[in-house]
């Protein structure tokens, strides 16, 4: 036996190296690790299919380093997801961006035997899920709590360039991977949900009302909201409300420590962040903070909640939603007999097991708003150390580099273009400009680009955007001038008011109390301005979408999947909200 | 919030939980859905908020905080102090007026009797601890009575909590039988009464049904005093496969001058004899399997047959509930017998509606 070394053998493959695999073959990606390519500038051959604005997902452009992180989201988990539930239909999404912003494109399944095939498929991976879904959901809740567990308590600090690199490289993988349980999740309760919605209409109910049988269970987001409305009454107890509701939140902090009893309310604020503050304004963008870092947005909400005069009763509003449901649910019993009856209550049971309306809330904090911050965390705290070694100007610069380049450089010292530190940092410049030049861009886009659909196939994008027949015929016809709009009725109630149109969620601290808002579409962030409008009209959006749950919650009317409501609707428009009709009328501003 | 304070059991509904309590609440759902259940009225939660005067409190609340050791004294001396308290005339006449529509409508007039019962609001263990404690009067007749008897069901309610509160917290504490409704029900003059599961509990057969029964009220087997007579019936076909007649010894029977069911020895006569015809089976397994349809789930229904009425009027359900021996624990895959029975499959009803996948 030959003594151990500590010398590694080597046997080379220089023998082997070639520039083609056969004389004549120019070799093409064959099996990229995407289905149907990774996110990509749009192209002349995207004519020829549609391309859906996604402001409700990525209302902001995308920095060159949130590119990795969308790819593994919308476009990597979405395509493996559809893959592995085998869902038929569509192989899941992909993604153009226009300048720096998001549209999202679906990949339909277009022959018979695949379609059958993945059916199949289908029923072997969904029934077992669905007969033990807290099972399922809790191992995989659990998967993704451990690992953020792991991430925050790394001491970055105290960390070499080289052990960050590591940990940066861990983060990625970690987002990758709580992307892909993202859209295996979503795939299998979508499923369940459009089968009781289906299983609604073929009886003779109305398939709105089927989201609001569902209602009721408490989120992490309405616990968020109840805890920013118990800030907000502790505010006023201690008497710390000036600065709440004037001060600009970079000052507020100051202004706050000032005051007889402001360390107090910090200290129930800071508590309040430790528990809720791991979230951030969006999603996949690295260059946003989290509500630990900048703390304007709970900041703000605390403000609007304390110019209402009264508090917001949760456990009333909850206790009430609670009895309107079951008392929804024994009228729906009623109006069905036999064996439609029975049929109605096992679809029912397996929804309130596997609930869809209560998941689609709930994961934005284990996977939407939180995926992202491991990897900034570690992106930042390298880029510090970059820029003390002079690689970079500042830690912010990282955000201006693709994934693929600092891969490169940290591994072979050049980017897969050969290019080095110097040449690309000196890119950043640019790159920062062209961000900031798309930035408020964003609002004029238009809903959809390339081939404007009759129908859309996967019903799935259908429910989560709100792409109904008539969504799509809106946006054919154009919409100019109408003084009508029709969507979904997402929440019931009638409403008069003034229109605030808010493209981005960046503004919502234009809106006053007793607006209608009106607006492409909202997510977790825009909750707080819930509070204080008096109705809710958004572009995108269906039955389960996030402005359908808030204003069923507040109580307030709200229409979804208006198709363009931002287009024809100008801020201070007097509008109608019929939000049991699914109809909102114009009267444009000096017309009564 | 405004809610009357008393509601005839054709006003409740499944979502009046919260003022009339659980049991009462699935009753007059039943009752609405065209069961036919003793009929009655409740009286609310809201009616009995506040009801105790301030100085009646603060007699209750000294007495509680003093040093008496013994509880069942204190209880004692607790309840005769609620209970020497005047009902405001308003909800007096509410009740009377309730009382009188109840009349009417049996039929009964002026002669109806009730049963009087406290129906605890709550589901969790608080309520739990209280039951024993909580009281139910049968036989009840005439308005003053009934007043009486309200009053009872509340006291016993302020009395529980209120010792309750002091046992875990010590001295007094807040004077509010939040939780407790009360029932008015008419008593119905019952030959038989058993339970039907609608399926087999030992099995847990989905295509068996069960009827379990004996003469007089049902207590005599609900609290599994007896071996009751046994009936297995074809759910496919409602035929009755097997009758087996059970060594019944005792039964629960009104007894007037108790004033409640008392169990005693059952008379020769009916000891050996069948409590159902086969024709009252058939019906009351019908009956409870629509009952499981329209819940979903498996039930175990409560049913009484009223002595000296003509069948099928004679036919009473008292209460249902979920049949749970075979439901499978919460977390636990489902055992693929519990699975024959589906009418239901969300995922291949995706497929083929959802998802229109030809030939799914």
């Amino acid at each position: 036996m030959a003594a151990p070394t500590d010398k590694p053998r080597v046997v080379p493959v220089d023998d082997f190296v070639r520039d083609e695999l056969y004389p004549g073959y120019v070799q093409a990606f064959g099996s990229q690790p995407f289905v149907a390519g990774p996110v990509r500038p749009f192209s002349k051959a995207d004519n020829a299919r549609y391309w859906l604005r996604d402001s409700l997902h990525f209302s902001e452009g995308m920095v060159p380093a949130s590119i990795a992180t969308l790819d593994d989201a919308q476009t990597w988990g979405a395509q493996l997801g559809a893959e592995i539930v085998g869902v038929p239909p569509t192989l899941g999404s992909v993604n153009r961006l226009a300048g720096t912003h998001v549209y999202i494109g679906t990949i339909d399944v277009d022959t018979d035997w695949q379609i059958q095939s993945r059916a199949a498929r289908f029923g072997q991976y969904v029934t077992p899920v669905l007969r033990d879904f807290d099972s399922y959901w809790s191992a995989r809740a659990g998967e993704l709590q451990s690992a953020y567990d792991h991430f925050d308590n790394l001491d970055l600090t105290a960390m070499d360039p080289a052990q960050l690199w590591t940990v940066l490289k861990d983060t990625y993988a970690f987002h990758r991977r709580a992307w892909f349980i993202h859209f295996e999740v979503m795939y299998v309760l979508t499923a369940n949900y459009l089968a009781l919605y289906a299983l609604a209409e073929e009886i003779g109910l109305e398939g709105s009302q089927v989201s609001a049988f569902l209602s009721g269970q408490q989120t992490f987001y309405s616990k968020t909201d109840e805890a920013l409305w118990k800030l907000a009454s502790r505010a006023r107890e201690l008497e710390v409300s000036g600065p709440l509701t004037h001060a600009d939140p970079a000052s507020m902090r100051g202004q706050i420590e000032t005051l007889p009893h402001g360390r107090t309310w910090l200290s129930e604020f800071d508590a309040f962040l430790a528990t809720y503050g791991q979230r951030t304004e969006e999603t996949c963008r690295i260059d946003t903070p989290s509500w630990i870092e900048d703390p304007s947005a709970p900041l703000y909400a605390i403000g609007t909640f304390l110019s209402k005069p009264a508090g917001f009763d949760f456990h009333a509003a909850r206790q009430q939603a609670i009895a309107e449901r079951d008392e929804q649910i024994e009228a729906a019993r009623r109006a069905i007999n036999g064996s439609d009856l029975a049929r109605f209550n096992e679809a029912l049971a397996s929804n309130q097991a596997a609930n869809f309306a209560w998941w689609n809330e709930e994961h934005n904090y284990l996977i939407d708003r939180r995926a992202a911050i491991p990897v900034r965390r570690a992106t930042l705290e390298l880029g510090a150390r970059l820029a003390a070694d002079g690689r970079i100007e500042r830690p912010e610069d990282m955000f201006f580099l693709f994934k693929p380049e600092l891969y490169g450089l940290m591994e072979a010292g050049a980017t897969p273009g050969g290019a080095k530190w110097p040449e690309l940092t000196a890119m950043i410049p640019d790159r920062r400009a062209y961000f900031e030049d798309w930035r408020p861009r964003g609002p004029q886009l238009p809903t959809m680009l390339g081939t404007v659909p009759d129908t859309v196939p996967d019903p799935i994008m259908i429910e989560v955007f709100g792409l109904s027949g008539h969504f799509l015929q809106t946006l054919k016809a154009g919409a100019e001038g109408a003084t009508e709009l029709r969507g979904f009725p997402a929440a019931k109630g009638v409403a008069d008011g003034t229109a605030r149109v808010i493209t981005t969620v960046a503004d919502i601290h234009l809106v006053q109390p007793g607006d209608i808002l009106v607006c492409g579409g909202t997510t977790t962030e825009w909750t707080p301005v819930f509070g204080i409008i008096k109705a809710c009209v958004c572009d995108t959006g269906g039955s389960l979408t996030h402005a359908a749950i808030v204003s069923r919650e507040y109580g307030i009317p709200c229409v979804v999947g208006t198709a363009a409501a931002t287009q024809i609707i100008k801020t201070g428009d007097r509008i109608r909200v019929d939000g049991r009709a699914g109809t909102v009328q114009v009267f444009p501003s000096g017309q009564v | 919030m405004t809610e009357a304070p008393v509601l005839d059991l054709g006003d409740i509904r499944g979502a009046h939980a919260p003022h009339v309590g659980p049991k009462l609440a699935r009753l007059g759902q039943l009752a609405y859905a065209g069961w036919r259940v003793p009929d009655g009225y409740a009286v609310t939660v809201t009616a009995l908020d506040g009801w105790l005067p301030a100085t009646a409190r603060g007699d209750l609340e000294q007495l509680l905080t003093g040093r008496t050791a013994d509880l069942s004294q204190l209880a004692d001396r607790a309840r005769a102090l609620i209970e020497s308290q005047p009902l405001p005339s308003w909800l007096e006449d509410a009740v009377g007026a309730a009382h009188q529509r109840l009349g009417d409508r049996t039929g009964h007039g002026a002669g109806l009797r009730v049963a009087v019962r406290s129906s605890a609001v709550s589901e969790d263990g608080a309520g739990a601890s209280f039951a024993g404690q909580y009281e139910t009067y049968l036989g009840v007749t005439g308005i003053a009575e009934v007043l009486g008897a309200i009053r009872k069901c509340w006291a016993s309610g302020y009395s529980a909590h209120a010792l309750e509160y002091r046992r875990r917290f010590g001295g007094a504490g807040p004077m509010r039988a939040h939780d407790l409704a009360v029932g008015v029900l008419e008593l119905v003059d019952v030959r038989s009464a058993g339970v039907v599961f609608t399926l087999d509990p030992v099995t847990g057969d989905h295509g068996t049904m069960v009827v379990e029964g004996n003469w007089g009220y049902g207590e005599s087997v609900v609290s599994g005093h007896v071996s009751p007579d046994h009936w297995t019936v074809d759910k496919a076909s409602g035929q009755v496969r097997t009758r087996r007649v059970g060594a019944k010894r005792s039964w629960s029977v009104f007894s007037a001058a108790a004033g409640r069911v008392t169990l005693e020895p059952i008379p020769d006569s009916l000891a050996g004899e069948p409590c159902l015809s086969d024709e009252e089976v058939r019906h009351l397994c019908e009956q409870a399997a629509r009952i499981e349809a329209a819940e979903g789930v498996p039930q175990d229904v409560e049913w009484a047959i009223a002595r000296d009425t003509p069948f099928p009027d004679s036919v009473f359900i008292l209460q249902h509930r979920p049949e749970t021996t075979w439901i499978p624990p919460a977390g636990k895959p489902t055992e693929p017998a519990g699975e024959t029975a589906k009418t239901f499959d969300p995922v291949q009803y995706a497929l083929r509606n959802v998802f229109k996948v030809r030939g799914a």
